[in-house]
């Protein structure tokens, strides 16, 4: 499904070129509950980054269900990452004016779909992350753990085939972080959705039906615990 | 879609309230003074129109045709028939009302010491129906024709003392170049709208100044108002063949080309409309600010819409729109607050009386200024197209960042 070929990418910070990644490859199934792991600065994000169709790459290929991603335009990227990516950030990056039910429905406006469709496919992946009655709520009125789950709500519910989250449990206390990922692992296994995640945490790495562990901006080790 | 962004951008107004209220008060300013500035030219133009119709010039003009070149000499004896101009007149279609009237340069002796003062001869019940006479009457009455009678300008009766009542001779030049004298009474006290109608002149009944002046049946010039079917340029030249085929070669001529400040009006209506253009630049230079200031704190937002695969051209739309309600709203409320403020000024007036004290000048010391319907909408669309404007700089900016770039942002 996805295939990550000899992707270097370099980037400047300040005076200095950081090799964030030099020469990874890889593929990714569908269905898999992936973890990109390893300690801070070893590439994890930018690999991500460049999955999920927001950063280019210097060198090397990447394809997700065939298409070569990393020869797109902005505007082919922008429109793949519409129809086929959902995304989970770390600080939840949910929009403050909009109400948990608005931040999901907002996602499913950008695509053809019906209000009616709209309503009741906003309204089923909130009952799913477990936010029935918070529908109205603003990001302010709801906890860090609620907010990630709208932010998972958002991330599926255009029914993406790969869903990507970068360090989803960093801003969480242990329970709750467990809790996202168990809701998570869930939807994984429900839907069958892709999920690709990063980080550096064992806890979260438990999760994982497969850990791929990155260094320096090479891959250290990948093993599918299944 | 383009719903749920517009409500998105409509939301967004309320996340920084005091900054929105900032940009929007901005733009409120500037429409509040455009209207009111535009009302106030709109009623400087119109005030002067109505002076210059009522007082000086009509729409059209008949004056005899050698007056003009002669002017300076106060020529009394270059003269138009009343009768012959008036059958001419009769037959143009579209005429409202005509006046003639007789204007004369004239001394008065007081106490010894001599003043000058300008009368003017006038048919009192042609007047009445060629504007409200009776509006200039402040105290007493208006003189009555064949009688020797006359009332004063309200300022000129307070510089020479002179009261209700009290008997004035006059001596003036007449028509056939003798010199000749007349003792009027003051019957009332005019209060004309222009400053120097007030300060030097006097209006007594036509017959007797034609016969003080010697010129039976005949005036220096005759006003004509025209009725809104017909154009005055069209009317001059109507009459002018009219008099032509009379044999009767005398000038007529429209408002516009008699009148300097006509022109200089419209000048000013056009520097007024540059500076309301700066004025809304200037309101949208605060729209610019905000909407910079709203992006470079919203660039993590921006990241994330575009990586949840908002294209660009939503993201300008986004924004846009966020700086359209903003100046929308503003707009509406300078423009409401304009319409108020006009609405007040244009019961109680504007009194310029100090500052045009001295002035020759054809426009009324105290000035109401007037809404022009369609100049208001103007102002309100062209408010918010400029802000839209504005607004668009720094929204195609932001849609040109790369997500990775905005993420990354604290």
């Amino acid at each position: 499904m996805i295939k990550i070929d000899k992707v270097i990418k370099n980037y400047q910070n300040g005076e200095t070129e950081v090799k964030a990644l030099r020469g990874v490859s890889l593929e990714i199934q569908k269905g898999e509950f992936t973890s990109i792991a390893g300690p801070s600065g070893s590439g994890k994000t930018t690999l991500l980054n460049l999955i999920g169709c927001i950063d280019k790459l210097d060198l090397g290929e990447i394809s997700i269900k065939g298409e070569k991603v990393s020869s797109m335009n902005k505007k082919e990227k922008t429109s793949f990452r519409r129809q086929n990516l959902g995304f989970i950030f770390q600080t939840y990056n949910l929009i403050p004016v909009l109400s948990a039910y608005e931040n999901v429905a907002f996602v499913l406006s950008l695509l053809d779909v019906s209000e009616k469709d709209v309503h009741t496919r906003t309204m089923n992946v909130l009952k799913e992350v477990g936010l029935e009655g918070m529908e109205d709520r603003k990001p302010a009125k709801l906890s860090g753990g609620q907010q990630q789950r709208v932010a998972i709500a958002r991330a599926l519910v255009k029914d993406p085939e790969i869903v990507l989250a970068d360090e989803p449990t960093a801003n969480l206390d242990s329970t709750t972080g467990e809790d996202i990922l168990k809701l998570m692992k869930s939807m994984n296994e429900k839907l069958g959705t892709t999920f690709i995640f990063s980080t550096h945490d064992p806890m979260v790495m438990d999760y994982a039906g497969r850990i791929v562990l990155l260094h320096d901006g090479l891959i250290k080790s990948d093993k599918n615990r299944r | 879609m383009s719903f749920r962004i517009a409500k998105t951008a409509f939301k967004n107004i309320s996340r920084n309230m005091r900054r929105s209220i900032l940009s929007g008060t901005a733009i409120a300013v500037a429409s509040m003074s455009i209207v009111a500035l535009f009302a106030l030219i709109g009623g400087m133009s119109q005030d002067m129109k109505n002076n210059l119709r009522n007082f000086y010039t009509g729409d059209v003009r008949v004056r005899n045709k050698d007056y003009e070149e002669y002017e300076r000499f106060n020529p009394v004896h270059l003269t138009v028939n009343i009768n012959k101009a008036g059958e001419a007149i009769s037959k143009i279609d579209g005429i409202e009302s005509w006046v003639p009237r007789v204007s004369f340069p004239s001394s008065i002796y007081i106490d010894g010491s001599t003043f000058s003062a300008i009368g003017t001869g006038v048919d009192l019940e042609r007047e009445r129906n060629y504007f409200d006479l009776d509006s200039i009457v402040v105290a007493g009455r208006l003189p009555e024709r064949g009688k020797k009678e006359m009332i004063m300008g309200a300022v000129l009766a307070r510089n020479l003392h002179l009261e209700l009542g009290d008997k004035i001779t006059f001596q003036t030049m007449t028509a056939d170049r003798s010199t000749n004298a007349i003792t009027l009474k003051i019957t009332g006290l005019a209060a004309f709208p222009v400053a120097s109608l007030n300060s030097k002149y006097f209006w007594m009944p036509l017959d007797r100044a034609q016969d003080f002046l010697n010129m039976p049946g005949e005036a220096q010039e005759i006003l004509v108002k025209t009725s809104h079917n017909i154009k005055p340029l069209l009317a001059a030249e109507k009459l002018s063949a009219a008099l032509s085929s009379s044999g009767t070669e005398l000038e007529v001529k429209q408002l516009e080309d008699i009148s300097m400040m006509f022109g200089l009006i419209r000048m000013a209506e056009t520097v007024y409309n540059i500076i309301g253009i700066f004025f809304f630049l200037l309101g949208s230079t605060v729209i610019i600010n905000t909407t910079m200031m709203v992006i470079f704190e919203r660039m993590r937002e921006i990241g994330t819409l575009s990586a949840l695969g908002m294209h660009g051209r939503e993201l300008v739309k986004l924004f846009l729109l966020e700086g359209t309600f903003i100046s929308a709203i503003g707009a509406a409320v300078g423009v409401a607050a304009g319409i108020l403020l006009v609405a007040y000024l244009s019961k109680t007036g504007i009194d310029f009386t100090d500052a045009m004290s001295g002035m020759e000048f054809e426009m009324s010391s105290i000035l109401y200024p007037k809404l022009n319907a369609g100049k208001t909408i103007f102002v309100y669309f062209y408010a918010v197209a400029i802000a839209c404007l504005a607004t668009l700089i720094p929204s195609r900016k932001a849609s040109k960042i790369q997500p990775v770039e905005a993420l990354r942002y604290i």
